[in-house]
């Protein structure tokens, strides 16, 4: 079951949400929208249930399965939706929540009530909470709330699953277990699924592919190995993880920073230009020798080493400003790190981005 | 902190006992004085000749005309208003449109209208001088100085009664539970009556027992538009007025009677209602700890 969009444009009033968005997820997929708030992504999962409409209706189309759902009210496209605060029914308690798609049928078509009872049973099973059915979404949990809303909207047997920021009110350690617990459910029922969130982290981990959005407009879309190792912008560089950004020349090959010199193997763009140069912190290697022109001088300025990594702050002799750098906490023990001392700085993977410098 | 400085501490942190019980003593003597005073005395004056002379001023045709009128004036605008209101706040808690501030004022404007004003409206349009009065007068339709301009009355100066309770509730509970619902394939009216009605049914019936009891007590608007005729366009308070004007003092009080046992039936099931309804609000967000069923 492939859902596809083809250029959606939605504003409210003058700020517009989405810009001519096309996107196609093939069946079976799990695909995350990535984006910081107001970049439109839950604006698309609205618009792809049936709960927002484009603004250019005529252009505008939204298909599952080939098939243009674009003027099909929510009601009879069979999307699954879950929303962010879990919109449970509070009157009903957890069985009939699950039960309300179902009952709802009309006559021809909705199932006798000791299926509906067997069909609930089966997804009170599969989410594990066959002991709270009596219950009512007061006496749940967040984490609870949200497998109760994620079984009601797989009880009508949807074609597509849509998920509003799934994760996004519960606590850390919850938040971990539920989107395992979400991806195995995925492996195990094959269900083409589009969730929407702003935490990269879990993006890169649960989905098989990850559309970025900005503005209204997806910068990329790609496997989490792709965007992360070939961002196609600073922004998605840096909406993927902590950045260093340093100043510099580019040369064919290489970029100049300072006196020193680090290999590029992706640049593009005219020979000596300005332009700045993308580091991991965790690409940043710390020693004790200087390694010619592979290397620059910077102070330590503070030093953290809580849990598994240490993080580092450090200052250019140069003036050049700080910038951060992550190493294993037996590598850091193994050189005696201290705050104010002088070390040398290698860099690795330094990406350069030809056209836009802003993030 | 020392175990003296702790006990002493709530001390502390309330005013000396005297100054307590003076304040406490000039409330209770307030409501004593203006409201227990009055109640004990419309049920001592109604009475006052016994239990014979009272159920007989009761059982007067005029009286039971007025009680009729004021069931059938209350009877139609009650359950009009409740369709009214909650449509009106359905409308502005769930969907948005141009205009949307002008209809809530608009639903206000009984409320900040005197009713006498209310009154003189409906006489102004539907009277024999008035805009539409002599078209009336030739269809033989008469509506002031009539039953139906006692509804009409009743129905304008009840009318925000619904709405108003309903609206804030229902703009507080969101659309996202009606968004589900059409997602999980119910339709317009499934939605409604299976997720917008269970969840506002408290603050539902408490606008509905307000209105009521306006319904049933107004005097004003009613009144400019009744011409008190005697078994005809009297209610209940328009009769109350009447037999006290005439110096039947013992039957003003036992009709008035009626109406103060409403108020206080009234009271009773505002005070529940309202507790279940802050008791359902309450379990919107917030947990009810477990084996504890939520309402």
């Amino acid at each position: 079951m492939s859902v596809e969009v083809r250029n959606i444009t939605k504003k409210f009033g003058g700020f517009t949400a989405l810009d001519n968005v096309s996107l196609k997820v093939e069946s079976g997929e799990l695909v995350a929208l990535l984006g910081p708030s107001g970049s439109g992504k839950t604006t698309l999962l609205r618009t792809i249930a049936g709960l927002e409409f484009p603004d250019n209706t005529g252009e505008a189309q939204v298909l599952f399965y080939g098939e243009d759902v674009t003027s099909i009210p929510a009601s009879e496209r069979k999307a699954g939706f879950a929303f962010q605060h879990y919109a449970l029914f509070r009157h009903m308690t957890v069985f009939e929540n699950i039960a309300f798609g179902l009952r709802v049928r009309p006559k021809t078509t909705r199932p006798a009530e000791v299926k509906i009872r067997e069909r609930v049973g089966e997804l009170l099973k599969l989410i594990q909470l066959e002991p709270l059915a009596e219950r009512f979404p007061s006496q749940l949990s967040g984490g609870q709330r949200q497998r109760v809303a994620l079984a009601r909207a797989l009880a009508v047997e949807p074609k597509v699953l849509l998920l509003d920021e799934p994760f996004g009110a519960l606590d850390a350690k919850v938040r971990k277990e539920l989107r395992r617990w979400l991806r195995n459910l995925h492996d195990e029922i094959h269900i083409t699924t589009l969730f929407v969130t702003h935490d990269q982290e879990e993006a890169l981990e649960v989905s098989d592919r990850v559309a970025i959005l900005r503005d209204g407009k997806i910068e990329q879309i790609g496997t989490p190995d792709e965007i992360y190792d070939h961002p196609a912008s600073p922004f998605v560089y840096d909406f993927l993880g902590n950045v260093n950004l340093f100043s510099g020349r580019v040369h064919e090959g290489s970029v100049t920073i300072g006196d020193s010199k680090f290999d590029v193997p992706e640049t593009s763009g005219e020979s000596g230009a300005d332009t700045v140069a993308f580091v991991r912190p965790h690409d940043i290697r710390i020693t004790r020798e200087a390694n010619g022109q592979k290397s620059f001088p910077a102070r330590i300025v503070r030093s953290n080493a809580a849990g598994p990594v240490a993080n580092l702050e450090l200052e250019r002799f140069d003036g050049g400003g700080r910038f951060t750098a992550q190493l294993g906490k037996e590598e850091f023990q193994q050189l005696q790190l201290k705050a104010g001392e002088n070390v040398f700085v290698e860099l690795k993977n330094v990406k350069v981005f030809s056209d836009d410098f802003s993030i | 902190m020392s175990a003296a400085e702790k006990t002493n501490a709530p001390h502390r942190r309330t005013e000396p006992p005297f100054v307590r019980w003076l304040l406490i003593g000039i409330a209770l003597a307030f409501i004593a004085l203006f409201l227990v005073v009055p109640l004990v005395s419309v049920f001592t004056e109604a009475l006052r000749q016994g239990f014979g002379v009272y159920f007989q001023t009761l059982h007067d045709p005029l009286t039971l005309s007025a009680i009729q009128l004021t069931l059938i004036a209350a009877g139609i605008s009650v359950p009009l208003n409740c369709i009214f209101g909650v449509t009106a706040a359905w409308a502005i808690a769930k969907f948005d449109f141009r205009g949307k501030n002008i209809l809530l004022t608009l639903i206000d404007l009984p409320f900040s209208i005197s009713p006498v004003i209310s009154g003189l409206i409906y006489v102004l349009v539907f009277g024999a001088q008035g805009w539409f009065g002599s078209w009336f007068s030739d269809h033989n339709l008469k509506i002031i100085f009539a039953v139906p301009g006692i509804v009409l009355a009743t129905i304008f100066v009840t009318f925000p009664f619904v709405a108003r309770e309903l609206i804030p509730l229902m703009q507080a509970q969101g659309r996202t539970e009606e968004e589900a619902a059409r997602v999980l394939g119910a339709s317009g009216w499934q939605t409604f009556w299976r997720v917008t009605i269970p969840n506002i049914k408290w603050g539902l019936l408490y606008g509905v027992i307000l209105c009521n009891a306006r319904a049933m007590g107004e005097f004003g608007a009613v009144s400019v538009v009744s011409g008190h005729i005697q078994g005809q366009t009297n209610t209940i308070p328009l009769h109350v007025q009447i037999l006290y004007e005439s110096d039947n003092f013992a039957g003003a009080f036992a009709v008035a009677s009626l109406l103060t046992f409403l108020a206080l039936v009234t009271l009773v099931l505002k005070t529940w209602v309202e507790y279940k309804n802050t008791a359902l609000r309450g379990t919107a967000f917030t947990p009810v700890p477990i084996g504890k069923k939520a309402v």
